[in-house]
């Protein structure tokens, strides 16, 4: 407990060669993490990275396949989030753990000891004390239903600390607050760390990182990337802190990119083929692409040949517009924050972010998926605000979730099922009654041979294909219905690098039949490949549109983050 | 004054004693329902349950001529049924719709089997002893003196247990555990509660509720078994848990007005009101429809009910 942390020179915790693996997935390979009492330590990592898996690790959630976990120098077994609180050890989720019919008392009472009859009077005086300390103007009889997601956070703060928690863990804990609720966040983390806490911050925004970290530990593709101590954090230099950082989060600096898992198998095997077109923006700037940088879309732009003219100058028509859209996330939380996009015929608007910060949203509000509370939606001038999926995808707005299995397809259905599912009630599929089932097995059969997916047959059920095969057919599905606009979050995630090439064509070549591709993506390298604008959203805003030529990595990355805009980058 | 040839008050209070008795066992399988369901188990074997409780209770009964070990056996009846829900649901994660209609068609075929069996097609009945207790001067009072407090000790204890739900459900930490694994279980879980214990416990208090239930009714109300005694006693009960809005006092409120207005169906019938039987002893189930139709969207299930929980999945 909380003595056992005891001496400063010290760290309470010290993971090593931490191994979590889920199915094929290799969450965390051999990570490694020591905590300092009395220290902010920032976890900072690209979505995807390890770091939630780490924390789950330490808070008991998940076991680790391997690795050593040491509590004051003593090895343990967290087998529980019960036995992690017992060694002082809590944490704060991104999914609150409050249970929101029970009053705060009532939360912070669950799962401490005591005996039968609860008696909440002695803890209710503590539970008060604490609240007015963190600034919390409410009872402690208050239902958490009642509270905002701020308050709900400092409820779980308190809750830890009243256990007699040591090490707080934090995931992303400023996704659901506003900035003025993060400064006081901040504050409250620092007034913890001088008690002696050691607060874990893992987060994947730079900058609140760089304010309170006094130690930094980078996870990349579920490794060690690289830790900063605090001799460099409280060095005076910022920039170059902050640039370090990026290179290790994004970069290809030389350590990171023998490092990095995702990409090893892409230069080995495709061949570096010259630049088939390159931009007038290119070649006045050669130097601006690294020479060793993967061309692994080859493909892909040889196919644009043709068009690619037309790419320099967009045919400045308009074909979607977003005016000043704002809308509430899953949680109820802003998620788009009067964001206004105009989309223009025959392009691939790229938008990065790091997960959270709006992009699935604006991707479900295009496809008429989620309501807006404000803003108009215009699709060739006309409004279409709210219109729902049907409407939209009668329109012609295509939208292919991230979710493959669970929103995108009925995992039991058989693919001629689900190839027909977005258009059952029409014609050819259906008379209005009845459905026609050997227009849904042609359909199905034309797109197998036309996609090359592998089934057994159209009477397989969806489920039982393979990541990549789904998403063909996915993808095949909106295709097929001729969409003006089509959405695609994160169409080439976990796909082999055939399957890759054929989507990315595939969206090149509806863009450049004239319509529009919103390409939804976290592979920056692919994303700059296959675009011709790419935005950056960050906190619901889109904070940055620039033309492809301007963008590479690095500044794609700095901008997710929430770094402000280089001056040298003109807007689009 | 009489009332169809029968004294006004003497009517009343048959009609008051009827509808107790009536509501006694609905209150016991509900109660225990609640904590099941707080716990976020919705028990469809809760009339199977019953139907067991009835069978091994009355057998027990009959077998050791006392009530006391008929209702002991048909607890233990009500936990057995109880623990394989739990396991099934709880630990293997089965559909808890699909375990509860089972057990409550098992229950069903087991007893029809078994009274069979052990009694070769006669129909015994009960001769104990279970003697009504007169509450001294509570029982003088005028009408409803003789309907509430002369009556056998089983029906006291399911009554006295509504108070003891509420506080064990409010008051005690088993009780906000309870709510917790219901509501929320992953934030449970995090906070060091044994969600898998908490909801075995739940399965096993509602499966002895519904047990001693069933026992009610074949050891102390009617002395003897029937095939398919509980007619839907253990659904019933179901509704109502959800009618009081899983509060023991409101269930407790919605138990006695069923069985009231099942009594009167009985009453009407008896004083002669000329209408169709089968009308009258609608009504009781026509105000169970009537009053979830009105309680519809205005209930918060707790936010887990039938939901497995597994933890790192969310």
């Amino acid at each position: 407990m909380a003595q056992a942390l005891g001496q400063p020179n010290s760290p309470v915790v010290e993971m090593r060669d931490i191994t979590k693996r889920f199915g094929p997935v290799l969450a965390n390979d051999r990570v490694s993490l020591d905590l300092w009492p009395g220290e902010i330590h920032a976890v900072l990592g690209e979505n995807g990275a390890g770091k939630t898996t780490l924390m789950n690790v330490l808070a008991g959630m998940y076991q680790p396949d391997s690795g050593t976990i040491r509590i004051a120098g003593e090895p343990v077994r967290l087998d529980s989030p019960a036995a992690a609180l017992r060694r002082g050890i809590g944490a704060v989720y991104q999914h609150f753990t409050l249970v929101p019919n029970l009053s705060i008392l009532e939360n912070v009472a669950l799962g401490a000891e005591g005996g039968f009859v609860l008696d909440l009077a002695p803890a209710e005086a503590k539970v008060a004390s604490m609240l007015a300390d963190f600034g919390l103007d409410v009872s402690p009889r208050t239902e958490i239903r009642h509270l905002a997601l701020g308050q709900r956070q400092r409820v779980e703060i308190i809750k830890v600390l009243l256990r007699g928690g040591r090490v707080l863990l934090l995931d992303e804990p400023t996704s659901v607050l506003t900035p003025g609720e993060v400064q006081s966040l901040l504050d409250l983390l620092r007034r913890l760390r001088d008690q002696g806490v050691a607060v874990v911050l893992i987060t994947h925004k730079l900058g609140e990182a760089l304010a309170v970290s006094d130690r930094v530990t980078i996870l990349r593709a579920g490794r060690n990337a690289g830790d900063l101590g605090p001799d460099v954090m409280s060095g005076a230099d910022r920039e170059s802190v902050r640039a370090r950082i990026i290179a290790q989060m994004f970069g290809s600096s030389p350590a990171a990119e023998t490092d990095d898992s995702s990409m090893d198998h892409l230069p080995s095997v495709i061949p570096t083929p010259p630049r088939v077109i390159p931009t007038k923006e290119e070649s006045r700037r050669p130097s601006r692409r690294r020479p060793e940088e993967p061309r692994f879309l080859a493909d892909a732009r040889h196919d644009r040949g043709a068009p690619a003219a037309a790419r320099d100058e967009p045919t400045s028509e308009t074909l979607l517009s977003l005016r000043n859209i704002s809308t509430l996330g899953d949680r109820g939380a802003p998620a788009l924050h009067d964001l206004s996009l105009d989309l223009l015929r025959g392009e691939v608007f790229g938008i990065a972010g790091v997960d959270g910060n709006g992009q699935k949203e604006l991707g479900e509000v295009i496809a008429g998926q989620r309501p807006v509370t404000s803003g108009r939606v215009l699709l060739e001038g006309a409004d279409i605000t709210n219109r729902g999926v049907a409407a939209a995808t009668r329109l012609g707005i295509g939208y292919v979730t991230d979710d493959r299995l669970h929103e995108g397809s009925v995992a039991e259905s058989s693919v001629a099922d689900n190839v027909a599912l977005k258009s059952i009630g029409r014609k050819p599929f259906s008379n209005g009654f009845w459905l026609n089932r050997r227009a849904m097995e042609q359909q199905a059969r034309r797109l197998i041979a036309e996609f090359d997916v592998k089934t057994p047959g159209p009477h397989t059920p969806i489920g039982m294909l393979s990541g990549g095969n789904i998403q063909k057919l996915l993808l095949a599905r909106e295709l097929a219905l001729e969409p003006k606009v089509l959405v695609c979050n994160k169409p080439t995630t976990g796909l082999d690098l055939r399957t890759t090439q054929f989507v990315i064509r595939s969206l090149r070549e509806q863009a450049n039949a004239g319509n529009v591709v919103v390409l939804i993506a976290s592979e920056l390298d692919e994303l700059i490949e296959i675009s011709d604008r790419i935005g950056v959203m960050y906190s619901g805003q889109l904070v940055a549109v620039m033309p492809r030529a301007e963008a590479d990595p690095e500044t794609l990355g700095h901008l997710m983050l929430g770094g402000a805009r280089r001056p040298r980058k003109a807007s689009a | 004054m009489t009332i169809g040839g029968i004294p006004l008050a003497g009517f009343l209070t048959a009609m008051l004693a009827a509808g107790l008795v009536a509501a006694a066992p609905l209150v016991l399988a509900a109660l225990g329902e609640a904590v099941g369901e707080r716990s976020g188990l919705l028990n469809l074997g809760i009339e199977g349950m019953m139907l067991s409780g009835a069978f091994f209770g009355f057998t027990a009964a009959y077998l050791t001529g006392s009530a006391v070990w008929g209702v002991l056996a048909g607890i233990a009846a009500g936990s057995l049924l109880g623990t394989l829900f739990a396991v099934l649901t709880v630990s293997l994660r089965v559909d808890q719709v699909l375990v509860g209609l089972a057990i409550t068609i098992f229950g069903a075929g087991l007893t029809a089997f078994l009274y069979r069996d052990v009694f070769g097609g006669q129909n015994p009945s009960l001769s104990l002893d279970t003697s009504r207790i007169a509450i001294p001067g509570l029982s003088q009072i005028p009408i409803i003196g003789d309907a509430m407090f002369n009556q056998s000790l089983l029906f006291y204890i399911a009554f006295a247990l509504v108070p003891v739900f509420a506080f064990v459900l409010a008051r005690t930490r088993f009780g906000l555990q309870v709510r917790a694994v219901g509501a929320y279980p992953f934030a449970a879980d995090a906070a060091g509660v044994n969600v898998t214990r908490i909801r075995y416990q739940a399965a096993l208090i509602a499966g002895a509720m519904a047990g001693v239930a069933g026992a009610f009714l074949s050891v102390a109300d009617l002395k003897i078994f029937q095939i398919g005694m509980t007619v839907g006693t253990g659904f019933i009960a179901l509704a109502l848990t959800m009618v009081g809005g899983w509060n023991p006092y409101r269930i407790l409120l919605a138990a006695i007005l069923f069985g009231l207005l099942r009594s009167l169906g009985n009453g009407l019938q008896i004083i002669g009101v000329n209408v169709r039987t089968e009308f009258i002893t609608m009504l009781p189930y026509i105000g169970i429809m009537v009053a979830l139709a009105l309680l519809a969207g205005k209930t918060s299930l707790p936010a887990a009910l039938g939901v497995p929980y597994a933890r790192g999945r969310r």
